[in-house]
């Protein structure tokens, strides 16, 4: 027969006349006691061994317990102090007495309870009398006390009771396991048992010749720390795009693409923002050293020009501001993908579309501003919008309300606002998932006429906007930007920060 | 967005609401738009809110939209106006760059110090706002005491020109200021001449405004000390110059009402272009001035249903209406419309669509039941990000870590620190789409290749544990006349490799398994880029088509990164895997 080096050193340590504990077996075979038990129960289960188990009680002494073994019951000590002050001979004043014992806080009111109920004296309108005849060396209380700091156990139940409801003891419960061999482990050492080998890994050539059966595998420390792994990850704010480009096609949202170079028309003219919009200023926006675009749609650039000169509709005003082609002409990075809105919605992406349309873009935008933990030049937009026949205020809540509900986003807030290019118009509040501080989560409208106008839609178009970075700012944790984004990455913060999903 | 300081006594008084503690009034002007953003050191309060509503720049302005919130007043409220005694003659001197002027006389007024300051104010966040820093629109006040006018024409009882004059043509003493200064040494030596000097430097002629004493005032510049306005001011000029005819008489009118709502009596003027000059077409030359008129538009009742998704009585439009300040009337017929008179404070009003926003707040937009839309759209991906999301799948099982990186770079990180110079015939030697006016110098241009990110990134990362793979499949752009845009946008797929033992073959091996992915099917024929080390570069020829680059990365390169570990990396356009 082969065991296990382990199991083969419990079973030889084993008797069959008398019951061995674990501990006298661990001490014994030099192994572990939490390896012997497992070993044990092995055998056991090989018929070799006989496992009993013993439950005891067993006491323990509590920090409290064994300050009195140094010092003595607070009872035994104040009767001591009395008995020196003469209450054996008739009534002395508290307060003396407790001043002689040396009794600290708690321990007045331990010494004042106990010394009446053992007999050893009594307590009469703050004066205290004792017995002379009292033995407090004969205490069973203290004896008990001492018993068990030596070591030795105590058997009288009632003072164990005694001592743990005083919060002096421990009372446990332990479980001991004894084993002794069985007929058959002791016919098994007679016919000689072998220790197996002990292998490290396991190889092709171990699986391949069959010998794995018989080999015991060496234990390893698993709990210990392994070298490190580095997978590759997905970038944590693509992972919050991917989230949102889910949510957004689930809605029935169709994704938008186009150019992140672009005329200021398309930028900002078709959106209806006047060309002395402080948002159009140089210092606002990205100009591009390259010559102007050309190819604008004539009859669309003229129906922009006259919303934004005259108005649209009979009783639509223009703006009191210049309006020039030169300027619309202008390219420049994009500060909005609202410009991929306009291309859509005009037809000029691909075909004129008919309601009803849902569109989306999750795509980068830029804007001239100092760079900071909360700002970047470049960050993603989230645009998306819905196009068809009479939407209302009501429809654009409803739309948005579902949107950030699957953020965990709930009970959003709408506070009008205005922007340009739509009306009535809202700016978006929520709660913190975490926080709930109160945080902008977006900005929302319904286009105006003068931007449906001239792009040829003759019905109803909500639209919203939301930084991108702000929801994986929110979900990463993250408190600076730059450590997401861009050539300052961190690259210990990308492999660490926790995957959402 | 624009910050309205108000005093809350003030408030208090305006409203004739004495009761109203302060956080009263910050809740109800929360219900008007108007965020409480803190105090100032005097105690005012003061409110953000979006540059529509621009008549709330001042707290007379606040007010009035208060006491239509608490329903103490309803409808369209004009002042009384007297006719005109002084009129603006516009010179044919006057400078063409800044052709137009409007102005008002006010009368009866009682400036305190609270007053004033706001007056002060109202001037300055108009000129923010409408005008465009001045630009657009300058206000002058002046005290009509110190004014001295007399007839310039026949039938005008006095007046005051706005004229044109050399930069050195006469002198005057600014606000703040003893000493006599002309035009031009204004912009040179006076504070608030050299703020402005911008806004009228390029011009032949500077604009200024002439009684019968001279020069007093130098818009939009800055006021002589003459006229200067205190406490003690009891009659008022107020002048507008501006390119603008409309968006000046629109912020006359705001600083009218103002005025009108301390008490005081509005005035006309008559504006006089004289022949030769520039006047606005849609007015013609001789105009009186404020102008109060009031403004009419129409809207559906269906129109306001559909937009706010509400049945609504007629009679609770109108009652919205009037409590948003403006009347309307309406005719029983099948298809109910409503005409709506629109005071002339209001600036923002350019549609029937802002009428049904009116209603809507009226309303209160907080009292709509959001519901989700009955319409049904097929959603889905464009096929470009698929892709590019595919790539990063497969970029990241090979274990890159995937990078996003700023489109935005320098010259000298996109081609200097990489050996290579721009218009040359290497991957990334395209010649660069650059920003204009730059606001900073690591930002200038659009990076035309993305493997200078990848290696500022590990740049940036030296501290941190190896190996460092990374990846990214992200934008780059180069100058290409034959785009519309003039700028031609695509994807690279980018991979870099820095680890002890990283070569060419780490490289390959990587590039090999994406492009088997896809089935492209790869070669690499030996070639050379400074960026590489000679000998150990190749393009990456997909389907017989050279897309990119793979090699070592060249020593001098490495060092130049502070990075201590070699570096085998490759690029090549994401088209290629389509």
């Amino acid at each position: 027969m082969r065991l296990p080096e382990r199991q083969l050193a419990v079973l030889e340590a084993a008797s069959a006349t008398d019951e061995r504990t674990m501990d006298e077996i661990a001490a014994e075979t030099d192994l572990k006691p939490e390896t012997v038990t497992g070993a044990a129960f092995d055998l056991r289960d090989e018929g070799l061994l006989a496992v009993t188990e013993t439950a005891t009680e067993v006491a323990e002494l509590t920090d409290e317990g064994r300050d009195y073994v140094a010092d003595g019951l607070p009872e035994t000590r104040l009767y001591r102090a009395a008995v020196d002050a003469g209450a054996a001979d008739g009534a002395v004043p508290m307060g003396e007495v407790i001043g002689r014992a040396d009794l600290a806080g708690p321990e007045v009111d331990i010494a004042l309870a106990n010394l009446p109920r053992k007999g050893f004296g009594r307590i009469d309108s703050g004066e205290l009398t004792v017995d002379p005849d009292a033995d407090p060396d004969a205490d069973p209380e203290a004896a008990a006390l001492e018993a068990l700091a030596d070591g030795e156990s105590v058997d009288d139940e009632a003072v164990l009771d005694r001592l743990a409801s005083r919060g002096l003891v421990d009372l446990a419960e332990r479980t001991t396991r004894a084993v002794r061999l069985t007929d058959d482990g002791v016919d098994a050492l007679m016919e000689g048992v072998e220790a197996a080998e002990t292998v490290g890994q396991v190889t092709p050539e171990l699986l391949a010749s069959g010998e794995w059966a018989d080999v015991e595998f060496a234990e390893y420390n698993v709990e210990a720390d392994a070298p490190a792994v580095e997978g590759g990850r997905k970038h944590v704010l693509r992972r919050t795009a991917d989230r949102v480009k889910d949510v957004l096609v689930g809605m029935g949202f169709q994704e938008m693409e186009g150019p992140h170079a672009d005329s200021d028309f398309w930028i900002n003219d078709c959106l209806f923002m006047p060309q002395d919009h402080p948002a159009r200023t140089h210092w606002d926006r990205f100009a591009l050293d390259v010559d102007p675009m050309e190819d604008i749609p004539p009859a669309l650039l003229d129906r922009v020009e006259t919303a934004h000169r005259d108005g649209w509709g009979e009783d639509g005003d223009g703006y009191h501001s210049p309006w020039s082609e030169e300027f619309a002409r202008e390219v420049a990075l994009r500060g909005h993908t609202t410009s991929l809105s306009m291309r859509y919605l005009s037809g000029y992406a691909g075909a004129e579309l008919e309601p009803p349309q849902r569109y989306f873009s999750v795509e980068k935008v830029y804007r001239n501003d100092t760079l900071d933990p909360t700002h970047l030049l470049e960050f993603f937009q989230i645009e998306g919008w819905v196009m068809a026949e009479d939407l209302s205020v009501r429809d654009l809540m409803g739309t948005f309300e579902e949107f950030y509900r699957q953020f965990g986003i709930t009970d959003i807030r709408f506070k009008p606002h205005y922007n340009p290019y739509t009306e009535p118009s809202f700016e978006l509040f929520g709660d913190h998932p975490e926080t709930g501080e109160e945080i902008e989560i977006g900005n929302s409208g319904i286009f105006r006429e003068e931007v449906t106008g001239p792009l040829g839609v003759d019905c109803d178009v909500m639209a919203w906007g939301l930084a991108l970075e702000r929801l994986a700012m929110l979900t990463t944790g993250a408190e600076d930007i730059r450590d997401l984004h861009g050539t300052l990455a961190d690259i210990d913060f990308l492999r660490t920060a926790e995957v959402s999903y | 967005m624009p910050v309205v300081d108000v005093d809350p006594d003030a408030l208090r008084g305006l409203t004739d609401r004495t009761e109203k503690t302060n956080e009263e009034f910050k809740e109800d002007l929360f219900g008007l738009g108007l965020e409480f953003e803190g105090e100032t050191d005097d105690g005012e309060l003061q409110f953000e809110f979006a540059p529509d509503r621009l008549d709330r720049l001042s707290v007379e302005g606040v007010a009035r939209s208060l006491r239509y919130h608490y329903g103490d007043d309803r409808g369209v409220y004009v002042p009384d106006t007297n006719d005109a005694e002084w009129t603006i003659e516009v010179d044919e001197s006057v400078p063409d760059e800044r052709p137009y002027v409007t102005g008002a006389v006010v009368r009866g007024v009682d400036l305190d110090e609270s007053a004033l300051e706001s007056l002060i104010q109202l001037q300055e966040k108009l000129h923010a706002t409408m005008g465009r820093g001045r630009a657009k629109g300058a206000i002058g006040i002046h005290d009509l005491a110190m004014v001295k006018g007399a007839p310039l024409r026949e039938g005008a009882e006095r007046s005051i020109t706005y004229r044109g004059i050399e930069p050195d043509g006469e002198t005057f003493v600014p606000l703040d200021s003893n000493d006599e200064l002309t035009p031009a040494e204004v912009l040179a030596e006076h504070d608030t001449g050299r703020t402005y000097a911008d806004l009228v430097s390029e011009y032949d002629r500077y604009p200024a405004i002439y009684d019968e004493l001279g020069l007093f005032s130098f818009p939009p510049v800055i006021n002589g000390r003459r006229t200067e306005v205190d406490t003690e001011s009891r009659e008022l000029l107020v002048e507008l110059t501006g390119t603008d005819q409309w968006t000046i008489d629109k912020m006359c009118t705001i600083v009218c009402y103002a005025l009108s709502a301390r008490g005081a009596t509005i005035e006309e003027v008559e504006v006089a272009y004289a022949d030769g000059t520039t006047h606005p077409e849609e007015y013609g030359s001789d105009l009186v001035r404020p102008n109060l008129e009031v403004d009419e538009k129409s809207v559906s009742h269906d129109r306001i249903e559909t937009l706010l998704g509400v049945d609504f009585e007629p009679r609770d439009v109108v009652d919205c209406f009037e409590r948003s300040g403006l009347d309307a009337s309406y005719t029983l017929d099948e298809a109910v419309t409503y005409e709506v008179e629109i005071p002339p404070y209001r600036v923002d009003v350019l549609h029937p669509l802002d009428l049904v926003d009116d209603v809507g707040r009226a309303h209160g937009f907080d009292e709509l039941e959001p519901r989700y839309p009955d319409v049904g759209t097929v959603g889905g991906r464009h096929e470009r990000t698929r892709l590019e999301d595919a790539v990063r799948t497969s970029l990241v099982g090979l274990g890159f870590e995937d990078l996003l990186n700023f489109h935005m770079t320098s010259g000298e990180e996109n081609y200097d620190r990489m050996r290579i110079e721009p218009g040359t015939d290497v991957l990334g030697g395209d010649e660069p789409v650059r920003i204009t006016e730059p606001y900073s110098e690591e930002y200038t241009q659009l990076r035309t290749w993305a493997l200078p990110s990848l290696l500022l990134l590990l740049e940036g990362n030296t501290h941190n544990a190896y190996p460092q793979d990374v990846a990214e499949v992200g934008f780059v752009a180069e100058r290409d006349e034959t785009e519309n845009t003039n700028v031609a946008e695509s994807r690279h797929v980018a991979g870099a490799v820095a680890r002890r033992d990283a070569s060419y073959e780490a490289a390959k091996g990587r590039l090999q398994a994406v492009c088997d992915d896809f089935g492209a099917e790869l070669e690499t024929p030996r070639t050379d880029h400074p960026t590489f080390i000679d000998g150990r570069t190749a393009a990456v020829v997909l389907d017989g088509e050279s897309v990119g680059v793979i090699g070592e990365v060249h020593p001098a390169v490495l060092v130049d990164h502070d990075l201590e570990v070699p570096v085998a990396a490759f690029e090549f356009d994401l088209d290629a895997l389509r």
